[in-house]
C-alpha cells in the first residue's frame, strides 16, 4: 500500500467520521426543535427572535453537511464550513464557561441549564476540538476514497 | 498596438494549442464546478426547510392577544375564564419551556378564554428556584403573578411575565421591576407590598411540593413544566391539535 493510498484510507475515515457526526447531531436537534431553542436560548447570546431562527436552521444545515460528506461532494468546501461552524461552537461554549453559565452544549439533542455542578465544558471542548481536526484534515487533504467528487472531477473533459 | 498584439497573443496561443494536441495532451476546458453547485443548492434547501419550519413554528405566535377574560385565585391556582371544557396548566415562569409553549399556544388559549369556551386553572409552580442567581425568581415571579389577581391584571400579566422571562442563571426580575410590570398595567390595591412582601410564597411552595409528589403528574417518574392535563390525563404537547380536541 502506498503512502497516498494510506492518506487517501485516513481522508476517507475522517470524512465519514465527521459526517456521522454532523448526521447523527443535526437529526437528534431536528426531532425535538423545542430543545433545540432552549439549548440555543441557553447560551444567551442572541436575541429572542435570533435564537428561534437559529435553533430551526441549524439541524437541517447539520444534516446538509453531514450528507454532503457522506457523499463526498464538495469536501473541501465542507470541511472548511464545518471548521467555521465548530469554531463557532466552541465559542459559544467558552463564553458560556467564563460566564459562569452552567449549561449543557447541547451538541447532540438536549441542552439548555443545567446544575452548577453538572456542566461538561472541558469534555464539550475537547470533542468540538477533535472533529475540528477531522475537517482539517480534509481542508488540506481532501482527495478521498468512495467520493462523488472523484467522479465528479473525472467527468470533465 | 493594442489590437495587433491581441491579435498576435491569440496567434500564438493557437500554435500552443496545436503542438499539445500534437503531443497528445488534452489540455481540459476551464468549467463551472459541478461540486459547488452540488454543494450551494444542498445548503440553500436546508435554509429553506429551515425557514419553512421556523414559519410553521411562528404562525401562532403573532402578537398577543389581549385578554378579557377574568380571573380568580385559590391558594396558588388561578382560575382563568368560564368555559366548559377544563384543563390544568403548571406553569413555571423561569422555565424556557413554558415560554415555548406560551408562544406556541398562548395566543389560542386566550381566545378560548375570552371567548367562553375554555376555563384554565393556572397552577403556580416554583421548580427552578436554584436556576436564578440569587436562587428564588421562579417563587418571587409566581408569587407577584399572584398578587396580580386581586390586582385585576392577571391576564395580562401572565402574558408580561412570559415575554419578559429572563435567562435560566440570570438574577431575573427584581421585585421592583415585577412591581412597575403591574403598575404599568394599571394594578388595583396595594399590589407593590403583595409582591415585595412574598405574600403568596408559602402558597406557591405548597402547590409545588403537592404538584411534585403527585404521581398522575408525572414522566417518567419526573414531574416537569409545562404539564397540561386535561379530563384527567396529562395532555400531549406534541399533539399542535391538543387544545382543539379538547375544546370540540
Amino acid at each position: 500500500m502506498s503512502r497516498a493510498h494510506v492518506l487517501d484510507l485516513v481522508g476517507t475515515l475522517a470524512r465519514l467520521g465527521l459526517a456521522a457526526v454532523w448526521l447523527v447531531s443535526g437529526t437528534l436537534k431536528a426531532i425535538d426543535l423545542d430543545q433545540t431553542v432552549v439549548a440555543v436560548r441557553a447560551y444567551d447570546v442572541l436575541p429572542r427572535a435570533a435564537v428561534d431562527v437559529v435553533a430551526a436552521v441549524l439541524p437541517f444545515l447539520e444534516i446538509a453537511l453531514g450528507l454532503l460528506l457522506l457523499l463526498g461532494i464538495g469536501t473541501r468546501l465542507v470541511a472548511v464550513a464545518s471548521g467555521v461552524l465548530l469554531l463557532i461552537f466552541i465559542a459559544g461554549v467558552t463564553q458560556a464557561w467564563a460566564r459562569g453559565l452552567a449549561i449543557d452544549c447541547g451538541c447532540f439533542g438536549g441542552g439548555g441549564a443545567v446544575a452548577p455542578g453538572a456542566t461538561a465544558y472541558v469534555q464539550e471542548i475537547v470533542r468540538d476540538v477533535g472533529f475540528l481536526a477531522l475537517a482539517a484534515w480534509l481542508v488540506v487533504r481532501p482527495h478521498t476514497l468512495l467520493s462523488m467528487d472523484a467522479r465528479l472531477t473525472a467527468g470533465r473533459t | 498596438m493594442g489590437g495587433a498584439s491581441r491579435g498576435e497573443r491569440k496567434r500564438r496561443q493557437e500554435a500552443a494549442a496545436q503542438r499539445l494536441a500534437a503531443a497528445g495532451i488534452q489540455v481540459p476546458e476551464k468549467r463551472s464546478n459541478p461540486a459547488l453547485m452540488i454543494v450551494i443548492a444542498v445548503v440553500v434547501v436546508a435554509v429553506l426547510v429551515g425557514g419553512v419550519v421556523l414559519y410553521m413554528r411562528n404562525s401562532s405566535s403573532g402578537a398577543a392577544v389581549a385578554p378579557t377574560y377574568t380571573a380568580t385565585a385559590s391558594g396558588a391556582v388561578v382560575t382563568a375564564g368560564t368555559g366548559k371544557a377544563v384543563i390544568d396548566v403548571y406553569e413555571d415562569f423561569l422555565c424556557p419551556n413554558c415560554e415555548i409553549f406560551e408562544k406556541a399556544y398562548g395566543n389560542e388559549i386566550v381566545s378560548a378564554l375570552n371567548e367562553g369556551k375554555l376555563t384554565v386553572r393556572y397552577h403556580s409552580i416554583a421548580i427552578l428556584d436554584s436556576r436564578s442567581t440569587p436562587p428564588g425568581y421562579s417563587t418571587r415571579a409566581a408569587n407577584a403573578a399572584l398578587c396580580a389577581v386581586p390586582a385585576g391584571i392577571y391576564p395580562t400579566y401572565h402574558q408580561k411575565l412570559f415575554a419578559n422571562q429572563p435567562s435560566e442563571g440570570s438574577a431575573g426580575l427584581t421585585d421592583a421591576q415585577l412591581v412597575q410590570l403591574g403598575t404599568e398595567l394599571g394594578a388595583k390595591g396595594d399590589f407593590a407590598a403583595c409582591v415585595t412582601g412574598a405574600k403568596n410564597a408559602a402558597a406557591v411552595t405548597a402547590e409545588t411540593n403537592k404538584a411534585i409528589a403527585d404521581p398522575a403528574l408525572q414522566t417518567n417518574g419526573q414531574f416537569g413544566t409545562p404539564t397540561v392535563v386535561a379530563n384527567g390525563a396529562m395532555v400531549d404537547l406534541n399533539n399542535t391539535g391538543w387544545l382543539k380536541a379538547i375544546i370540540g
